[in-house]
């Protein structure tokens, strides 16, 4: 293309991306067509991509082709595999999404659909995807080290120890929020809860299948497992339309949850081939052939955005997560602007497969932009429902009460219609008993998704399908992270029980045992009699007894927020989801502090705003997020407030709603007192992550400096 | 696997179809056996590669023992 049309072209692209940008932000009133966010959000991701993501490609790392990369220099045909970059691209992307991305913008959309839009939007360009961008080429160029490593080789060893904790208190809340929002979709619904627990079954046919069957045919088996999804789907509607079988599966959230802990153990310790891995396979056609779905869906009806541009709730006031619009909007979408967990996937298997660093830059902007484009559209699904819906779905019992009538009311005071004959309506129509206070975000998305699919494809009578079918997709997604995600979570664990178990002795037993004590009775008379008089055969991978401790005490430990969560009057995401957002935006300050380093020692320190910028924004949202969560005199927000609330509401006799004895007032005290310890956990992590840096940046500025871990430049050929 | 060059659709049918199922193993992150193979013959030839069940079996420890293949 010659220069000028070149130039044409673009200038075309980034004016309609301003354009739409801003009547997008302009546009009061009246309704406004996904259309527009859509053209906004591609218009800028190509801008983005193309000159943004420049500056870090040509004058920051100089990405050449001619440099031997890690997958060519140690290519072993195991970790270490040149491959194709589109085959790369799509493998990074089936890593990095998952529920994350669809959840938080369904949530974040009480807010309205402008402040969530503008921040994936914005935030991915300048955040997400350079993040991912710059810790995968840094990786690239260190032999795909992770993100541990380079914290320590780079930084120093505090901030490496640090990064490594806050990956593994990371991993206990993402997996006890996600495994809420999946037992507040299935709660009450028979025909979800089989479904679900179908797909168990499936994954160990498959599993059994592929492992004796027809050893090697991953294609065919997952044809197969998908087949039985279809399957699963109708056994499920059968089931809840059978008077005696669906009571049998209409379970209270306790009991979901009480499954869920026993599902993490089983595939913790069950062998990967049997449950991990076929479930891992369906799940990364499902997640792909979903995205591709939504997008179909709604290219195809471009449906009016119901929701307004701003509610009234950006004062803090909504049911679904309290806090004002600053900091919470940029806490409760993590994944889809900037998600602190890619870091560890950017260096993980994928700097190890890039057979040319260039591809660095399609992958790791690229890909982010890609989820980031899933997060708008998961918003333009929470955003066709009308308000009066979305809160009805989404605000917990506690304030809207149990009857189409009472949240109706609830919600005209808000200033939103919900007509209850209507919400009557699209209850029957999707087939579940209740749709108030489905709270999780998951079934108002699938709602929102049934909307859309059946508009293409079955009208109103498939409805009830679509919706079970996308909440069968969303569970699966969660659960193969629930899953797999305990079984790293119990690697770590063994790794830090051989290495700093031994040394801290018995305090650190006691430690550990108390909080499980406290929080959980899940194994703990096997742990205690174990880590009694067994000590260092714990650490022994292969030994099948230390494996079962440290899955169970892993569980626990997510388990234990999980049970909290469920147990909680006022939902349950209202506490954990802000947690989870802040301890995924501190690795990403994590990652983004390696980041600047890196570059500061590249000698591109006049770069370096590049990653400083998205790191002073993270470190602002994080701590005054965190400290609202702590502090906040609002019992509402503030988990101190909280506690004292209720226990004075117990010293005067009222008890909290919820709570039937003094117990469990104590119980709800202690978790918000927990929960403030981890948000202070955190917190904490944050400032001495970026002291740690600040402290190695001006010793890269005086020349005292570590010198930097990057692997000298080796030419492909010679290679 | 390097990049798989696109033979003419028409010609090939059956290759096209292999090739595209090799890219969707790939994608979904299915262990590659035949480059693993083609790397022991060409580098180590002293070395006697894994079985296609060592190997599977040996990938699969890998991958779920660490974080750095899944997100959220």
């Amino acid at each position: 293309m010659p220069r000028w049309a070149s130039a044409l072209v673009w200038t075309v692209i980034a004016a309609l991306g301003a354009g739409t940008l801003g009547y997008l932000a302009l546009s009061r009133g009246e309704q406004v067509n996904a259309a527009w966010l859509l053209t906004a959000a591609v218009c800028t991701y190509l801008v983005g991509y193309r000159f943004y993501s420049r500056i870090i490609a040509a004058k920051i790392f100089a990405l050449d082709a001619n440099r031997a990369t890690p997958a060519v220099r140690l290519k072993d045909g195991r970790d270490f595999v040149p491959t194709n970059r589109w085959i790369v691209f799509g493998h990074h992307f089936a890593a990095i999404a998952g529920p994350g991305p669809l959840v938080g913008p369904t949530l974040a959309a009480q807010f309205g659909y402008l402040p969530g839009a503008l921040w994936i939007i914005v935030g991915v360009v300048l955040g997400g995807a350079v993040q991912d961008f710059v810790i995968l080429a840094a990786s690239v160029r260190r032999d795909g080290k992770s993100l541990g490593r380079m914290a320590r080789e780079e930084i120093g060893t505090v901030a490496g120890t640090t990064a490594l904790v806050a990956v593994l208190g990371i991993m206990i809340i993402l997996i006890s929020v996600l495994a809420l929002v999946v037992v507040k979709a299935l709660q009450q619904s028979p025909w979800g809860t089989v479904t679900i627990g179908l797909t168990i079954p499936i994954a160990m046919l498959m599993g059994v299948y592929l492992q004796y069957v027809r050893p090697g045919k991953v294609l065919e088996t997952t044809a197969i497992g998908i087949v039985l999804l279809i399957v699963a789907l109708y056994a499920g509607r059968w089931v809840a339309q059978n008077p005696t079988l669906a009571p049998l599966f209409t379970l209270t959230g306790p009991q979901l949850a009480k499954w869920v802990i026993a599902y993490g153990i089983a595939a913790s310790v069950l062998p990967v081939w049997l449950l991990l891995a076929p479930r891992d396979y369906l799940s990364a056609f499902v997640k792909i052939g979903v995205v591709v779905a939504l997008a179909v869906g709604i290219l195809i009806v471009l449906p009016p955005l119901q929701m307004p541009a701003l509610t009234p709730f950006i004062d803090g006031t909504g049911p679904v997560f309290a806090g004002k619009l600053f900091p919470f909007v940029f806490i409760t979408i993590a994944c889809g602007a900037i998600s602190g967990f890619h870091s560890l996937i950017a260096s993980g298997t994928t700097p190890k497969l890039l057979q040319n660093e260039k591809d660095a830059r399609f992958i790791g902007y690229g890909a982010m932009l890609t989820e980031s484009l899933v997060a708008v559209m998961a918003l333009i699904a929470a955003c066709v429902l009308t308000p009066g819906i979305y809160f009805a779905i989404n605000a917990p019992a506690g304030i809207i009460g149990t009857t189409a009538e009472s949240a109706a009311e609830v919600i005209r005071a808000w200033g939103f219609v919900l007509d209850p004959a209507q919400l009557r309506e699209l209850t029957s129509h999707i087939e579940e008993s209740t749709l108030l206070s489905r709270t999780g975000g998951a079934p108002s998305l699938a709602v929102g998704m049934a909307m859309l699919f059946s508009n293409v494809l079955g009208g109103t009578g498939a409805m009830a399908l679509w919706y079970h079918f996308a909440l069968m997709f969303e569970a699966l997604f969660i659960l193969t992270t629930v899953d797999a995600g305990t079984r790293v979570g119990r690697f770590m664990l063994q790794d830090v029980l051989r290495h700093v178990w031994a040394p801290l002795g018995r305090t650190g037993a006691l430690f550990i045992l108390t909080t499980v004590d406290a929080g959980t009775r899940v194994g703990r008379f096997m742990l205690q009699d174990v880590l009694r008089h067994v000590w260092a055969p714990l650490g022994r991978t292969g030994w099948y007894p230390a494996v079962v401790i440290s899955s169970t005490l892993f569980v626990a430990m997510w388990g234990y927020f999980l049970y909290q969560g469920v147990t909680d009057p006022l939902g349950g995401i209202n506490s954990l989801w802000p947690l989870f957002g802040i301890a995924n935006q501190l690795l990403a300050a994590v990652a983004l502090c390696v980041g600047t380093t890196v570059i500061m020692k590249m000698g591109k320190a006049r770069y370096a705003w590049i990653t400083i910028l998205p790191l002073c924004w993270l470190a602002v949202v994080t701590m005054s997020a965190g400290a609202a969560k702590v502090w906040s005199d609002d019992p509402k927000l503030g988990f101190l407030a909280h506690a004292r609330l209720v226990e004075a509401q117990l010293a005067a006799g009222t008890m909290p709603a919820g709570a039937k004895t003094a117990a469990d007032v104590a119980r709800m005290a202690f978790n918000d007192r927990l929960d403030a310890g981890v948000a202070l956990f955190f917190m904490a992590s944050v400032v001495v992550i970026l002291a740690a840096s600040i402290y190695e940046w001006v010793r890269v500025h005086r020349g005292t400096a570590t010198p930097t871990s990057e692997v000298p430049f080796v030419a492909r050929a010679a290679a | 696997m390097t990049s798989p060059r696109l033979p003419s659709l028409a010609a090939d049918a059956p290759g096209v179809a292999r090739r595209v199922a090799a890219v969707i193993r790939r994608i979904i992150g299915v262990p590659d056996y035949a480059a693993y193979l083609a790397h022991v013959r060409d580098h180590h030839p002293e070395q006697e590669p894994l079985t296609e069940a060592e190997f599977q079996r040996e990938r699969l420890a890998a991958r779920y023992s660490q974080p750095g293949n899944r997100c959220c």
